[in-house]
């Protein structure tokens, strides 16, 4: 008795020595999520009609937007802030925006050097091409 | 028993140690290496979560149930949403019930999962360890394409849940469920079946079933003291009572039953998604729910069987969007008593494997 | 074939040939401080290999690649952790006993390196040929509790401490199945010399007539190298890393140096004494073969650890006193009977 336990797990370990490998090498090799993972925000302002719902629907203040009446009346946006050093990428905001301004993307990389990079400038971020498509290229 | 000139040892454990599992502290007093006492300090992970709740609206708090426990964050959500639902009798369709049995499951095997790979680690069992993440890994991935997150999904919502799974989810499930046997037989093979680990565990730190009741000990740790009660069973919540599953029971009170039987559960969780998986049906997965949630004045208390133990939603509301007061009872955190009770006089490498058997979560503990 | 062979024994020859009187002192003292050198440089090339090849081997067991950014597939990553251990900060933290808990990693180094001087490469390939090599292998190792005692006592930390005294209690036991499982060997061929009995496996590797005695000595040589399933005095998940708690950089290093050079030494005995030294088929000198002998035990030692869980501490006693004990005596105890019925069976046949 004592001992064939002991061998069983033995013969597991040398089984798996010759398996297969099944970890990434991630610098190189970068993993492609899927397309509804929550790693980061994606403004396109155009589409944003500054309703404020996002504001609203965040758990932790995290947006600061502001806007301005132009002649007709209607809503524009002027500034759009996430400070994400506190944001929780729970995915409420996007669920409010009526429009889907708004919106998930797959960037994954955000680590910054300074907690005031945290305060990302949605507007200028969208600027940036490889932001903006929200792809992982 | 002490020689006269010799002094107790008092050393303290955590918040910074190994085996600790987060930041749980404990203050041991050793007599050589034999534990006299323990006094276990907690509140290092304390968020105020009761509190935070109060200061946000029913939906925002959703997604901070995912961090109470956050080894298997769907189920507490689902016994916040369900309690909410309660208190404005909200009915929710079929497939969202179905979608939420099925994610609940799922996170009481991949809690169950980092369970064992830490109580193997924690007797210095590496191999082990790896091999239960590593198909816990399946599972977190099973999250990320449904919901988005891996460890906090923010799944359900109230009144169903966030969105329909995607097509690849069913397959991917699908062959999940059909390479479990071969997993589960693999961790027997390697850590439960070894003899090492189990005279490394059997027979220590044994919980009677008397003082297991009288400490109100729930969940798995209560079930391996020979009680066999589960709210799953003795008060079913979500559509529970329409599946065909055991509440498995040991009676060995131990260390090792404290592990194997997580093991036992993570088999009938699996007969559970299976059924789950074939009955699903087609439909919406989100009831009509108004945008701002306005409960009428009235309090719920819901409980629903946790991995970690038995855990309780207490909401009242005063007609505000805003619940007045929400209290949590979690498992865990009425699980830490037992702890001083048991490991008196064990070694303190016992200490450290009967509080892995233990199954704590510092998110839970602390709130 | 035969130059192979004995590379190193004419390149020792050699030398002692640029000596007018080549068995001069200043020939002995010159030779001897060459393979000082050259054994100082094996123990920690193949130490820092063999935590490299560690490292490598956990993570091929759990289905993951190991150090994979130095060299071809990670293998010059041990060259990294040296340059790394060698710029370290070096912490000495107040109030430790300073003189102790600075001798205590060189002296664990220079036992393990003290051992190496007995161990034969190859033929002729020894540094120094002691007509008591096993006793003095086992009197040198034996100071390696003591060495790890001062780690843990010298660093005024209570884990240390506990550390230190589980080393005391645990080496102390395994030492006597170790001896004694060692005895059935020494008892066949009559010399305690490693040199001669290597010699006298040239026909069969004692483990064949010894299967039992390599079994102890393999679990004993476990214990005595803290290695899991015996590695309480480290035991990293009750007491972090016991009597190595307080120590850093190179000191650190120094530990990490010793503990691998016991390895490396407890596997060359197990050759020597088992598994025929030198000794193999022609196609290979015989110290490449001794080489590889070593590192198939280290193979068994490292699958044994990335497998088994650690043992309790109290089984372990109880392992050491109750069972691996009676079991080498008892091996003693056939060993005796088998030679006196052979001797017998010689005396009848050759009578």
């Amino acid at each position: 008795m004592f001992g064939k336990g002991l061998l069983k797990g033995l013969s597991i370990t040398i089984k798996r020595l010759y398996g297969p490998n099944l970890t990434e090498y991630y610098p190189e090799v970068k993993p492609i999520l899927p397309s509804r993972t929550r790693s980061s925000m994606v403004l396109e302002p155009e589409k944003c009609i500054s309703c404020g719902l996002c504001v609203n629907a965040c758990p932790n203040q995290v947006i600061i937007l502001t806007s301005e009446k132009d002649d007709k009346n209607k809503k524009v946006l002027q500034t759009y802030h996430m400070n994400m050093g506190r944001c929780l990428l729970c995915g409420l905001c996007t669920e409010a925006c009526p429009t889907k301004a708004l919106k998930l993307c797959q960037v994954y990389e955000n680590a910054v050097y300074h907690r005031e990079e945290l305060l990302w400038d949605m507007m200028a971020r969208s600027k940036q091409a490889n932001i903006s498509s929200g792809k992982v290229e | 028993m002490m020689i006269e000139g010799t002094q107790e040892y008092s050393l303290n454990m955590g918040p910074q140690h190994p085996s600790t599992h987060g930041v749980f502290r404990m203050v041991v007093h050793l007599d050589g290496e034999v534990v006299t006492k323990v006094e276990p300090k907690i509140g290092y992970l304390h968020r105020g979560l009761e509190k935070m709740a109060e200061s946000r609206t029913y939906t925002q708090f959703i997604p901070y149930t995912d961090r109470l426990d956050y080894l298997a964050g769907p189920h507490n959500s689902l016994g916040y949403v369900q309690a909410v639902e309660k208190l404005m009798d909200t009915e929710v369709p079929e497939r969202a019930e179905y979608l939420r049995i099925i994610f609940a499951e799922l996170g009481r095997i991949a809690s169950h999962l980092v369970m064992i790979a830490s109580g193997s680690l924690d007797i210095s069992g590496w191999t082990p360890w790896s091999y239960c993440f590593r198909d816990r890994e399946r599972i977190l991935d099973l999250f990320e394409m449904t919901a988005g997150n891996r460890m906090t999904p923010n799944y359900f919502r109230i009144g169903g849940v966030s969105q329909d799974v995607p097509e690849e989810f069913m397959p991917a499930l699908k062959s999940f469920l059909e390479d479990m046997p071969e997993m589960i037989e693999e961790y027997y093979g390697i850590f439960f079946g070894n003899e090492i680990a189990q005279s490394r565990m059997k027979s220590v730190g044994i919980l009677p079933k008397e003082l297991a009741e009288n400490l109100l000990i729930t969940g798995a740790n209560l079930r391996a003291s020979g009680v066999q009660y589960d709210v799953r069973k003795a008060e079913p919540y979500g559509i529970y009572d329409r599946f065909d599953f055991e509440i498995p029971v040991l009676y060995g009170c131990d260390t090792y039953d404290r592990h194997f039987i997580r093991l036992l559960e993570i088999q009938e969780s699996k007969k559970i998604i299976e059924q789950a998986y074939k009955d699903i049906p087609a439909g919406p997965v989100m009831t009509k729910v108004p945008k701002v949630l306005k409960p009428p004045v009235g309090k719920v208390y819901h409980r629903v069987e946790n991995p970690k133990g038995e855990m309780g939603w207490y909401i009242v509301s005063n007609g505000s969007t805003k619940p007045a007061r929400v209290r949590i009872r979690t498992g865990a955190f009425v699980n830490v008593q037992m702890l001083p009770e048991i490991v008196k006089g064990w070694k303190i490498q016992d200490l450290v494997t009967i509080f892995a058997s233990m199954d704590l979560v510092l998110g839970e503990v602390d709130k | 074939m035969d130059a192979l062979n004995n590379l190193f024994v004419n390149i020792a020859a050699a030398i002692r040939g640029l000596f007018a009187d080549s068995h001069s002192f200043g020939a002995d003292l010159s030779i001897n401080i060459i393979v000082f050198i050259m054994l100082f440089l094996i123990m920690v090339v193949a130490a820092l290999f063999l935590s490299l090849v560690e490292r490598k081997f956990a993570h091929w067991v759990s289905q993951r690649s190991g150090p994979n950014r130095l060299g071809p597939h990670g293998w010059f990553q041990f060259i990294a952790d040296a340059v790394k251990m060698l710029g370290k900060e070096d912490i000495t933290p107040a109030n430790v006993d300073k003189f102790l808990f600075k001798m205590a990693p060189m002296m664990l180094v220079g036992v393990t390196l003290m051992v190496f001087g007995v161990i034969p490469f190859g033929e002729e390939m020894v540094a120094i040929d002691l007509d008591l090599g096993i006793l003095y292998f086992f009197a040198v190792s034996s100071l390696t509790t003591l060495g790890i005692l001062m780690a843990g006592w010298a660093s005024n930390n209570k884990y240390s401490l506990l550390g230190g005294l589980r080393a005391v209690a645990q080496m102390i036991s395994y030492e006597i199945p170790l001896i004694f499982s060692l005895l059935g060997v020494v008892m066949i061929t009559q010399t305690f010399n490693l040199s001669a009995i290597i010699e006298a496996q040239k026909t069969i590797p004692f483990i064949f007539l010894q299967p039992l005695a390599f079994l102890i000595f393999l679990i004993a040589g476990i214990a005595e190298t803290n290695r899991a399933p015996f590695d309480h005095v480290q035991g990293e998940q009750e007491i972090v890393a016991g009597p190595f708690t307080e120590y850093s950089g190179l000191r650190w290093g120094l530990f990490m140096l010793a503990e691998y050079g016991n390895v490396v030494a407890t596997s060359a005995i197990a050759v020597t004494m088992f598994l025929g030294g030198w000794y193999g088929p022609e196609f290979l000198p015989g110290w490449l073969w001794f080489i590889l002998k070593i590192w198939l035990v280290i193979f068994l030692m490292m699958w044994v650890r990335w497998t088994f869980v650690r043992m309790r501490i109290d089984h372990l006693m109880h392992f050491a006193w109750k069972i691996l004990l009676p079991l080498a005596l008892v091996n003693i105890f056939l060993t005796g009977l088998g030679i006196y019925v052979y001797d017998l069976f010689i005396v009848r046949i050759g009578g």
